[in-house]
């Protein structure tokens, strides 16, 4: 721990080279709490006044009981290099002094938006991946997410204990098995070509990746190694480093490099001599105390225990050896501080991801530059619960300029569009505060570079914004934060006394704040939504709100449910046709189910209503067939305005056409949000208006008469286009060793689950499955499938893809009509759907 | 003979004699229209047999005219004053089912009408259901069972009595307010919550609070609340009773069904209705163009509330619009889809449109209260009568210091119309050119927002229609020549004869 005073903290924050604003991600329970304890215990900074150890980060009482960290934790680390240790690094810097704001992140799939939130305010990525359990989908997940930022990554193959206590492989093997972990997740990064961020593949023979042990607090750097042997084997730091991995043999005997076995049992690889079997000869030593054989060797490498520590025994001997000798800290940290980027080397490339403007204003030239002198331009990226109740701190971080206590500020929240007033507040700073270790200092002010949480700013924040000067009018904001999980699992919460309601709605608001995924909402009935990512999201979300935000008051929460959305397999099998209620008006129309993947293209904003229309036609006439002349003739999207439906026009020569186009789209608008079935989205259907019948006054055929009409008449071609219903579905990825299989299965199969792939881990025993899971199923399927597989298989579900259900909701007794008899009854809807009489008129 | 007691023509005839009307206009509701005929006869004869047996010495008002009102524009609940000011009439004899709302101007004698009842069957649930309760029982009637209470009363009265071992039970009733409303002496009696008023209560309490709703009143003693009463009610499941449900949200209610005699104690799908009520008001607050719908020309009190809601929405930084119209249906309102919700001004029992057909919510002066003044919450009290909002709540001065709303409806913060903005163009402009200086500000926006069309995006009914993509004529530049003739369509709207022959075909 660093003893630092705030003004202390606060001199360092100015020197912008030396500092690395960093997250760690990783699959869940790889190890990246236990690793970034590890370095917060060496280099983390507290207050002067707080004494003692305390656990940083996983501050909550459910983390600990749970052993996963919920909320990203920000903690900034102290690290002075030596000139020596430095002379080869040769980016800019300001002295030996570095400053490194880390963020320790969740690893459950359920949180990742947390991840996501982590990782716009940092420049560098630590890779967390468990050597034995290698590259797993969270791992790939927040991976690419981080490249998707620009977030230069670095790895650490993490848990290496295991190989040398607990499955005692032989250094060859082991090796193998490090290449493969590497290699794995060089695959995802080559796909994230990139000129400006240039290679950002790892290598452990540039230092770009650590071996380490977050248990027991020890990591390496093949640069530690070669720093050893270089001088002893007389050759240059960086060769010797080359020869430390790859295929670089060396002859124990002979005292000979070649660049392949030569078969003779003195030839090992270079990592196997020189680092793995080193590191397990000392371990070896240890834990069967052969403390004569000990010291000599500590002598050797230069480690002097200190007398107490030399009493020590087994595991507890081999820590403190291992933890003196090469420290977790020091090998990690000088990893960050070498090859991660410091915010004004990251913002130059960054500017581009991150500003929505114009690259070329000032505004975009002072992030570029990370300009202390500039316009300030700040992104909150989370809103953190305070201790006193109710209120929040806005974390974010300054990309340029500096942000004071006092200052007035204009906040652009996720609605704002240049020009406008809209979701637009001028407000002034409280406070600024920087976090030390657990207790929060007030600054003067804090400069671009650094992460920083705000006072005052908190009831005009919902979840992120982007704050600069209040004089700066022209700025346009940071761009906002793209989740990669969506929130599809929802629960109905009403408080057990009718009087706590006020309470309830506080509680509700305030929750949306803390959570960046989290959605607060109410339904049609008059009930509060609350949607979360996954049933443990959910379930800590209810925590909160109960224990935190409502002070204790009791609520009653429904059983999850899941939102469906309304597709049609066919083509309408006739035109149908609605009057008006004045009878003088006609419409007709014909629903069909959009292309594949055209629902999703207009999901990715590939497709949708700003486009430019060629280019928009261009795309629909080549990749989902569509006639050029057609796809100029699309009326709009829908629900609002955006959705993945559309009404297309497809009527030849009808007067006063334009003028009810506003109307039908009205309608449109309307009837897409509800759909016929069961007042669920619509998803993935064309209307196409084949004819229309207007009354020749105008104001017969005003949206009075229209809008309703084309309500009816897309309903009546939804419900002859054969309507079905889409479930949403999760991708599932389970690790697990092969006994445990059988129960996986047929857990899956028990929950309408299908695998489809399974993989064997080479050289692991363990199998990687994949299958997809109905959402509905999902509530309760990671407690069973824990218990069917005695605790060995954990899945990770994320959303993947809406999944049509092949019965007819038509059908009375099928068992898409039971579902939607359920989602009628809940939603306070007649059970019975309106009829398709209802809806088409005759002539 | 039970025609004219049913439509209680002798009473009616007497308060048309003894007050000396000359002209009455007499309203019946769409059901009962059918016997409007018969009465009229039966009055006339009444009233001729009436004069001939009274002082002959006022023959100079020889005749009294009867007029029959249909169709009322409004609720058929309320008295429609401005039909009958058609006429020039002096009094109203409404019929059938009404809300008993006080009229502005003409005095009003109601004709309840008396649907059978057995009486019975109905004190036995009655009974059973106050020995099987340990609350107060608080009886209330639809008002077309008011003929039938005494009798209750009575049956009740000896079965318990001959019931020795049952507990003390305490049963109260509600009385009927009053058959005949002058519109002068009403106010009074609605701003003072009446002391003196008459009561004539089991319990015999002479203080407490009084209460009245949809034409009923009671006393409770003081010190008793609402919440501790069982309320019974005689009726059938119609607005009256939506009205009594709603209002005492938080009591017990049972009710008893006349028609098909027997009791239904679940009401939940009428407070079901309460939470989708608490929707609306959540859809409200996220509107930006209010639309006033004018739903009486009747009910005492309206105008004020008018200009209470205008005064409450401007003040939100809102725009409203007002808009006289009679029953609004889906088709009527849809023709103003620039208003994000409406908000009906009208009797209690007319006010509750709910309905998916609406493309904009319609709520009541009272949600609208909640929804657009700032710092009220909902807390489940529920208020059906506008009157009883007008002195009760001020608009109040809305602080500066306020934070952004929360949006249940988008599940975020949202940003409300700047108000500064707002007022510094109300003191500087007025009417029209508030107008155009809202066009220009649409206009200057206009690039770049296409959503307009979305509900809740436009702050004006002017920045709605130039977000529209039809701005009214096409001119069609090309070709000087005139249009040639074109054959129009002919036939009945049901279907022309161009298609009914493509039908045939």
């Amino acid at each position: 721990m660093v003893k630092f005073t705030a003004d202390e903290l606060r001199r360092i924050m100015d020197y912008k080279h030396n500092i690395r604003n960093m997250s760690v991600i990783a699959h869940v329970d790889h190890g990246k709490s236990t690793l970034t304890d590890s370095l917060v215990a060496a280099a983390g900074i507290i207050a002067q006044e707080v004494a003692g150890d305390v656990r940083m980060t996983d501050t909550r009482a459910d983390e600990a009981e749970r052993g996963i960290t919920i909320k990203s934790t920000g903690i900034s680390l102290y690290y002075a290099m030596s000139d020596d240790s430095l002379k080869s690094y040769g980016g800019e810097r300001q002295g030996n002094e570095y400053l490194i704001n880390l963020i320790d992140s969740p690893g459950h799939v359920d949180f990742s938006s947390e991840v996501t939130a982590a990782l716009r305010i940092t420049d560098g990525a630590l890779v967390v991946v468990d050597c034995v359990e290698g590259v797993c989908v969270q791992t790939e997940t927040v991976l690419r997410q981080a490249l998707g930022e620009r977030i230069r990554p670095v790895l650490t193959v993490n848990k290496m204990d295991r190989c040398f206590l607990e499955l005692q492989v032989d250094g060859e093997e082991a090796y193998q098995t490090f290449q493969r972990v590497i290699e794995n997740a060089n695959v995802i990064m080559a796909t994230y070509e990139d000129p400006l961020l240039g290679d950002v593949q790892v290598y452990p023979e540039k230092g770009t990746v650590a071996f380490s042990a977050g248990l027991h607090g020890w990591a390496f750097t093949l640069t530690n190694f070669a720093r050893m042997y270089a001088s002893k084997f007389g050759v240059d730091e960086s060769k010797m480093m080359e020869r430390l991995w790859g295929e670089n043999f060396f002859d124990a005997a002979t005292k000979k490099w070649s660049s392949k076995n030569t078969g003779s049992p003195s030839c090992k690889r270079g990592f196997v001599q020189f680092c793995y079997e080193p590191i397990k000869q000392i371990i070896g030593i240890c834990m069967n105390d052969q403390k004569d054989k000990l010291w000599p060797m500590l002598q050797k490498l230069n480690i002097a225990l200190k007398s107490d520590e030399k009493d020590l025994m087994g595991k507890a001997l081999m820590k403190r050896v291992m933890q003196t000798w090469l420290p977790a800290s020091d090998a990690l940290l000088e990893m960050m501080i070498f090859h991660l980027p410091s915010p004004s080397k990251a913002q130059k490339y960054r500017v581009e991801n991150l500003y929505e403007g114009p690259l070329d204003d000032q505004y975009a030239a002072a992030i570029r530059n990370c300009d202390p002198e500039g316009p300030l331009m700040l992104y909150v990226s989370k809103m953190i619960p305070a201790s006193d109740k109710g209120r929040f701190f806005a974390f974010g971080r300054v990309f340029s300029g500096k942000v004071s206590t006092g200052q007035k500020v204009r906040i652009m929240g996720p609605n704002f569009v240049p020009g406008e007033k809209k979701d637009l507040y001028v407000k002034s700073v409280q406070r600024t505060v920087i976090w030390m270790g657990k207790k929060q200092e007030t600054v003067e002010d804090v400069p671009c570079g650094n992460t920083v949480a705000m006072v005052g700013l908190d009831q005009y924040i919902t979840k992120n914004a982007t704050l600069t000067n209040e004089k700066e009018v022209d700025a346009h904001p940071i761009r906002a934060m793209k989740f990669s999980v969506s929130p599809v699992v929802r629960v109905a919460v009403q408080c057990k006394v009718a009087s706590d309601l006020p309470k309830l709605v506080e509680g509700l608001k305030r929750l949306a704040k803390s959570d960046p995924m989290v959605v607060c909402t109410i339904e049609e009935s008059g009930e509060h939504i609350i949607a979360g990512a996954g049933e443990l999201h959910l379930e800590i979300c209810l925590k909160d709100l109960q224990e935190d935000f409502m002070g204790g008051a009791e609520i009653v929460k429904s059983d999850p449910v899941v939102s469906f959305r309304e597709t049609v397999l066919e083509k309408s099998c006739r035109t149908v046709m609605s009057k008006s209620p004045n009878k003088h008006n006609r419409l007709y129309m014909e629903a069909r189910p959009l292309e594949e993947g055209l629902p999703e293209a207009i999901d990715d904003g590939r497709i949708g209503p700003r486009d430019d229309p060629k280019s928009r036609s261009k795309i629909l006439a080549e990749e989902f067939g569509w006639d050029k002349d057609l796809a100029k003739k699309i009326w709009c999207f829908g629900p609002e305005t955006t959705g993945p439906n559309m009404v297309v026009d497809m009527c030849k020569g009808v007067q006063y056409l334009n003028e009810i186009k506003d109307s039908v789209v009205a309608g449109f608008q309307w009837a897409s949000k509800e759909g016929a079935l069961a007042e669920e989205n619509m998803r993935g259907i064309c209307f196409e208006v084949c004819d229309v019948v207007l009354h020749a006054d105008a104001i017969h055929r005003g949206g009075g008469q229209v809008i309703p009409t084309a309500r009816r008449v897309i309903y009546a071609s939804q419900l002859t286009a054969k309507p079905r219903l889409l479930e949403p579905v999760y991708l599932v990825e389970i690790q697990a060793p092969e006994q445990a299989l059988g129960g996986i299965y047929s857990v899956l199969n028990q929950k309408r689950g299908h695998v489809f792939e399974e993989i064997q881990r080479p050289g692991t025993p363990l199998y990687n499955i994949k299958a997809y899971l109905p959402v509905i199923e999902s509530f309760g399927f990671s407690s069973t499938l824990r218990a069917a597989t005695s605790g060995q298989a954990f899945p990770q579900c994320v959303f993947d893809h809406w999944d049509m259900m092949s019965s007819d909701p038509l059908e009375t007794g099928s068992q898409a009509a039971q579902l939607v008899v359920d989602i009628r009854k809940r939603k306070g809807l007649k059970e019975q759907m309106t009829p398709l009489s209802e809806y088409e008129d005759k002539l | 003979m039970e025609f004219e007691s049913n439509y209680e023509i002798a009473t009616t005839a007497d308060f048309i004699y003894s007050r000396k009307f000359t002209r009455v206009a007499l309203q019946f509701p769409d059901n009962l229209l059918k016997d409007a005929t018969r009465v009229v006869r039966a009055l006339k004869a009444k009233l001729l047999s009436l004069r001939d047996s009274g002082e002959e010495h006022n023959g100079d008002n020889n005749d009294v005219g009867l007029y029959v009102m249909a169709d009322t524009t409004y609720g058929s609940c309320c008295v429609d004053e401005v039909g009958a000011s058609h006429i020039n009439a002096d009094c109203v004899i409404h019929y059938g089912h009404t809300c008993l709302s006080p009229t502005s101007t003409l005095p009003a004698f109601f004709v309840f009408g008396k649907t059978p009842i057995n009486v019975s069957n109905c004190v036995e649930n009655l009974s059973k259901n106050a020995l099987a309760n340990e609350k107060p029982i608080l009886v209330l009637y639809g008002l077309e069972y008011a003929h039938a209470i005494p009798h209750i009363r009575e049956a009740l009265k000896e079965a318990l009595s001959s019931d020795v071992s049952g507990p003390k039970l305490e049963i109260n009733y509600a009385n009927v307010m009053c058959t005949v409303i002058n519109p002068s002496e009403n106010h009074k009696s609605i701003n003072e919550p009446a002391s003196g008023s008459p009561a004539d209560d089991i319990s015999g309490a002479v203080t407490g609070t009084r209460y009245a709703i949809g034409g009923l009143t009671w006393n409770i003693p003081e010190g008793h609340k609402m919440e501790d009463y069982l309320l019974f009610w005689i009726g059938s499941d119609n607005s009256a009773f939506a009205n009594v449900v709603l209002t005492f949200n938080s009591s017990e209610i049972v009710r008893y069904d006349a028609a098909e005699e027997r009791l239904v104690t679940d009401v939940s799908h009428r407070l079901r209705i309460l939470k989708r009520r608490y929707y609306l008001v959540e859809k409200a607050k996220d509107a930006n163009i209010i639309g006033i719908l004018v739903g009486t020309l009747g009910v005492a009190g309206y105008l004020d509330m008018i200009h209470q809601m205008k005064e409450l929405i401007t003040k939100a930084g809102k725009k409203t619009y007002t808009f006289a119209m009679g029953r609004p249906n889906p088709a009527k309102l849809a023709n103003f889809p620039e208003c994000d919700v409406f908000i009906t001004v009208s009797c209690a029992q007319t006010a509750l449109l709910d309905s998916k057909e609406f493309f904009a919510p319609v709520i009541t002066p009272f949600e609208a209260m909640l929804a657009f003044g700032r710092g009220r919450q909902w807390t489940g009290a529920y208020v059906m009568e506008f009157r009883d909002l007008i002195s009760s709540s001020p608009v109040e001065v809305r602080n500066q210091a306020e934070e952004a709303r929360f949006s249940f409806i988008r599940g975020r913060y949202v940003e409300d119309t700047d108000q500064q903005e707002t007022f510094n163009d109300e003191q500087g402009e007025e009417g029209a050119l508030a107008l155009v200086t809202a066009a220009e500000k649409a206009l200057q926006l206009r690039d770049g927002n296409v959503n307009h069309l979305v509900k809740g995006t436009a702050k004006s009914g002017a920045e709605f229609f130039l977000g529209r993509s039809y701005h009214g004529l096409e001119i069609h530049g090309d070709g000087s020549s005139p249009e040639p003739y074109i054959v129009g369509r002919s036939g009945k709207a049901s279907g022309y004869e161009d298609e009914k022959s493509k039908q045939e075909s």
